[in-house]
């Protein structure tokens, strides 16, 4: 009777036997049957239910992006390279004690805490790395617990996975700090109106990251061993402009790591992201790196402004004082998309090879006009 | 005073095994042992409830083998003893009894064989009567309860005689059939052990207990058999039954006979059908199966399993086939009979007609109709663990484990309930695909290990029951280690051998005689192999889940868990709940939970059903052994403990 397949063997085949799983927690939290262990999603027992949330909320399945900028944002705001740009800035956090605890500018803890303050989200979802390098979102609900989290960890969080669990909870509203596939998930979900749910009107922000890959856990353990750094002696990792190393600190010493060896450990999933600046989010932050003098932008973030309540938040703290911004000059703009630009070129020739047809895109549309575009 | 020690001339209601039991007693059997197994466990568990009255000594050895030797040893201080086994257990046994068979024994010294055809509580359909061929020893089959009890009087006195082991041989349908037996006396006088050793070597009676000269022992054994043969010949457990010169002649034995006698009354075949019914099926007694042989041209023989008897009658024939003509055989070889399987009266019917051509009575025209209709009503049964049965938590977390690693691991099988997650897969949750005999898994997972280099590299996991580590497992974990063989070896501590019944084995304070003994410690004998050793409850999810995927990441080493929760059905626990389980219902989504129903579809405890018309899960309290281990796995955390 039933010859419909599952949603979860559909799931299995195009995403996760794919290796484009992103690891973002979309499809677990909601049933017993996906889970997350170490970076991984796994099936623990078959579902064989179809129209199933895990396949429509997966950021790797196919998704009408068309009807998502619809609902999200102005449609005369889109480009091609970076999404949605209602206000582009340079900005870091007012207070010099929150930059420092922070990757870069603190701008993602200084919204945050503003947003807190102002009652606009009542909790926020943050990743939270254990001692491993792996990491789980954190529902945080003080405001004061929000640096604690600040850092980029370069490891992929199941952060939706923890939204779905606080749906329907006491949670409140919940704002999500999120890559950009946890970002798009997110969008899928807020966008989907699947049997009238309305927990989903919980989720009130997220604020992007930008991201370049992850990595796999497996690998880059494997990379700390040949370093001999103990994975629990990490503090914090970066990569600083223009030396092409990843820079692991621990309490004792800096290591440098070449990227080319960084590589090597990327999830093979984000090989075939073409979002490096999370569309979807409602503001999205990464260091101001990409300018032409990098030394002078140490410190900062650069913020893309997305949606109408992005901008309200940021206008928000800003006039709090808790955040600072700059118009960024036309040119760091012009830099970020190419950037961007590259990156969707280098995922569509990544999918074409995998596929070996430029018909099929994998998750992707061949339709799709910014497909269409870097589809070179 | 129990039954088994009924007055004599009594009529008592015996099952096989007690009346096996009770000719051991009429012998005076002084020391019996045994390893349980279906059919074969009610033996020593009749003579242990009797040993301080009789004054015998009863042990639950740790193998068959062990038992075997532990009973030949008194029988060569010149006491009466029986070691009792199902029929893979005599495997195990063989290797000694290849070497016993050629020392030679004192006192009467039985082997009890309780074989299982069509494999109701086994995981084979062994036989046993080959290794009285293949090691040249007596073999007493019997066809009732009477001679149940009669036949394993016998056995003593025969072993005695010719000084070698005498094995007996039942089937599940004798050994768990009750049937009247007319009680024989209980001896007074019991007797001594000595054991005389300085006599010559080819001296059986006071040299030294072993096998060689081998030439010239075997030699020896084999004048012994010759008077078996003559003993045999003679025999009251062998008798006709049947006209002078039948049409056909039936060559039967054991529970056999009972099936050829019903057939024949079926078919009212009294007068053209004559069966031979032998109790005494090795060595064959060749003068009568020729006065037999010689009455007809067509000759059946009923067995179960193997055609061992009909191999036997033929070689004989062959023999004989000067004097007694050229015959024609029907059987297994002539696939009159099935090869495999349990017989019953209907396929001795059906060969019958077959044979003689006679048309067999037919059911009523609808009888195939009217079944198949009454077997649709009746609801769709699995094999699976009991309600609050540990294995099944062990096996989910197993399960869950395996897939959370993600390198595609699997567990080797061993016997015991647990067996069951291999053979009804959804019960294990699909984890387990291999299943031998006792101690195997752990053998097999020791060489699975090893195949990385030839390209099989995923965690291998094995179980084990507690009972059967004693039994077989300990030298294949002393492999494993030996050899770094990179396993998690996982122990289902039930505490007992749960599944024959709850004999007490090596781990328990306890004896077969209800004496304390020193319990060993299975996590002490692993940490002292080298292992890595945790112990956890397979109730508790967490800290069990924890350990086992730290296993499965942990490369290189030998890891041993062991899982300990007491069988559900285990005399301190039957009957006592420790939570009392219920689903909440405001709580329980059903059909609009994302759960998919993990509760009764996939987790699939048989306390836990559907309300069809609620639309939610429901604990059956009757049912329910409180476990709590479902409030573990439900989403929605609908299920509770009160």
């Amino acid at each position: 009777m039933k010859n419909k397949p599952s949603s979860q063997t559909k799931l299995k085949k195009d995403v996760l036997e794919q290796s484009l799983c992103t690891g973002c927690g979309a499809c677990v939290g909601l049933c017993p049957y996906q889970v997350v262990y170490r970076d991984r999603t796994v099936q623990l027992h078959n579902c064989d239910l179809t129209d199933g949330k895990c396949y429509a909320f997966c950021p790797r399945t196919p998704t009408d992006y068309r009807k998502i900028w619809e609902i999200l944002f102005e449609i005369d705001e889109m480009t091609p390279e970076i999404g949605a740009v209602k206000g582009y800035y340079l900005s870091r956090a007012a207070d010099p004690a929150l930059r420092a605890k922070a990757q870069h500018g603190g701008t993602v803890t200084a919204l945050l805490e503003v947003a807190m303050d102002e009652g606009l989200i009542d909790s926020a979802i943050v990743s939270s790395r254990n001692e491993e390098i792996e990491q789980e979102g954190r529902l945080v609900e003080a405001k004061s617990q929000l640096g604690d989290y600040a850092k980029s960890k370069f490891t992929v969080s199941p952060t939706v996975a923890a939204f779905n669990r606080v749906m329907g909870d006491t949670a409140g509203k919940v704002g999500v700090v999120a890559t950009p596939c946890q970002a798009l998930a997110l969008a899928k979900m807020k966008t989907a109106r699947i049997n009238d749910d309305l927990k989903i009107n919980q989720l009130n922000l997220v604020i992007g990251l930008f991201c370049g890959w992850t990595l796999s856990v497996e690998s880059f353990h494997r990379l700390l061993q040949q370093y001999q750094i103990s994975p629990e002696a990490v503090t914090g990792m970066d990569i600083p402009a223009g030396k092409n190393v990843l820079e692991l600190y621990t309490n004792a010493s800096v290591t440098s790591v070449p990227m080319v060896e960084v590589d090597a450990c990327v999830r093979t999933a984000c090989r075939y992201c073409i979002d490096s600046t999370a569309e979807f989010a409602d503001l999205s932050v990464g260091a101001a790196r990409f300018g032409g003098d990098c030394d002078e932008m140490r410190g900062w973030n650069q913020i893309i402004v997305r949606s109408e309540f992005g901008k309200q938040v940021m206008e928000l703290a800003v006039a709090r004082g808790a955040l600072e911004i700059w118009e960024a000059p036309a040119s760091a703009l012009q830099d970020l998309k190419n950037v961007a630009a590259e990156k969707k070129r280098k995922a569509l020739k990544n999918i074409v090879e995998k596929s070996r047809s430029v018909k099929n895109l994998l998750y992707l549309n061949s339709d799709d006009p910014v497909v269409k575009k870097y589809l070179k | 005073m129990t039954k088994l020690l009924s007055p004599a001339k009594s009529k008592v209601l015996f099952l096989g095994n007690e009346a096996i039991a009770r000719g051991a007693l009429e012998a005076g059997v002084a020391v019996a042992t045994g390893y349980p197994g279906t059919p074969s466990s009610e033996v020593i568990e009749s003579l242990a409830h009797v040993a301080s009255e009789r004054n015998l000594y009863v042990e639950w050895s740790v193998n068959e083998k062990v038992a075997l030797e532990v009973a030949a040893a008194a029988s060569f201080a010149g006491l009466r003893s029986m070691a009792v086994m199902k029929q893979n257990g005599v495997n195990v046994a063989s290797d000694f009894l290849l070497h016993l068979t050629a020392s030679g024994t004192r006192g009467g010294l039985v082997l009890v064989s309780c074989e299982d055809p069509g494999a109701l509580s086994s995981v084979n359909e062994g036989e046993s009567r080959y290794f009285a061929r293949m090691l040249e020893m007596p073999l007493l089959e019997p066809s009732d309860f009477q001679e149940a009890k009669d036949l394993t009087k016998w056995a003593f006195e025969l072993s005695e005689q010719i000084g070698n082991v005498v094995m007996l041989r039942s089937v599940t349908r004798m050994s768990h059939a009750s049937g009247n037996v007319i009680c024989g006396k209980l001896p007074v006088k019991s007797r001594k052990a000595h054991f005389e050793y300085n006599g010559s070597v080819m001296d059986s009676s006071r040299g030294p207990m072993i096998s060689t000269p081998v030439v010239a022992k075997h030699l020896l054994h084999q004048q012994k058999l010759k008077v078996v043969e003559a003993l045999f010949e003679k025999s009251p457990f062998n008798r006709y039954v049947g006209a002078a010169k039948p049409e056909l002649l039936i060559i039967t034995s054991s529970a056999c006979f009972l099936y050829a006698e019903e057939a024949i009354e079926l078919l009212g075949l009294q007068k053209r059908v004559g069966i031979l019914k032998l109790g005494t099926t090795w060595p064959l007694p060749p003068k009568l199966l020729e006065k037999h042989l010689r009455q007809t041209t067509k000759i059946l023989i009923v067995e179960e399993v193997m055609p061992f008897l009909e191999e036997n009658v033929k070689v004989l024939a062959a023999g004989l086939v000067n004097r007694i003509g050229a015959k024609t055989f029907f059987g297994k070889y002539d696939e009159t009979l099935p090869s495999v399987g349990e017989l019953n009266p209907d396929i001795v019917a059906a060969a019958l007609c077959y044979i003689l051509k006679v048309k067999s009575k037919t059911l009523p025209a609808n009888y195939l109709s009217d079944s198949r209709k009454a077997a649709a009503l009746i609801p769709a049964r699995e094999q699976t663990f009991c309600a609050g049965c540990p294995h099944r938590a062990s096996f989910w977390n197993i399960h869950n484990a395996i897939a959370l690693d993600g390198h595609k691991g699997f567990v080797c099988g061993d016997i015991g309930c647990y067996s069951m997650a291999a053979l009804s897969p959804a019960t294990g949750y699909h984890t387990m695909p291999t299943l031998h005999s006792m101690g195997s898994g752990t053998g097999l997972a020791s060489g699975f290990a090893k195949l990385a280099q030839f390209g099989l590299d995923k965690p291998i996991l094995t179980v084990c029951g507690d009972s059967t580590f004693y039994h077989a497992v300990i030298p294949a974990l002393i492999n494993a280690q030996h050899n770094r063989a990179d396993i998690t070896f996982i122990v289902l501590d039930n505490a007992g051998t749960a599944m024959t019944g709850f004999q007490p084995h090596p781990g328990l304070a306890i004896s077969a005689m209800k004496e304390v003994v020193p319990a060993l410690d299975i996590a002490a004998i692993c940490s002292a192999i080298g292992a890595k050793v945790a112990v956890s409850d397979p109730f508790d999810l967490e800290t069990t889940g924890k350990i086992l995927t730290s296993f499965l990441a942990d490369k290189g080493s030998l890891k041993v868990l062991i899982l300990r929760q007491a069988c559900a059905l285990s005399p301190e626990k039957k009957g006592k709940k420790i939570f009392e389980v219920k689903v909440n219902e405001s709580l329980c989504l059903g059909d609009a939970c994302g759960c998919n129903r993990l509760c009764t579809r996939i987790f699939r405890c048989p306390a836990l059903t559907w309300d069809r018309t609620k639309n939610k899960a429901v604990v059956d309290e009757v049912i329910c052994a409180g476990c709590g281990v479902c409030v573990s796995i439900c989403p929605q955390k609908a299920i509770i403990k009160l």
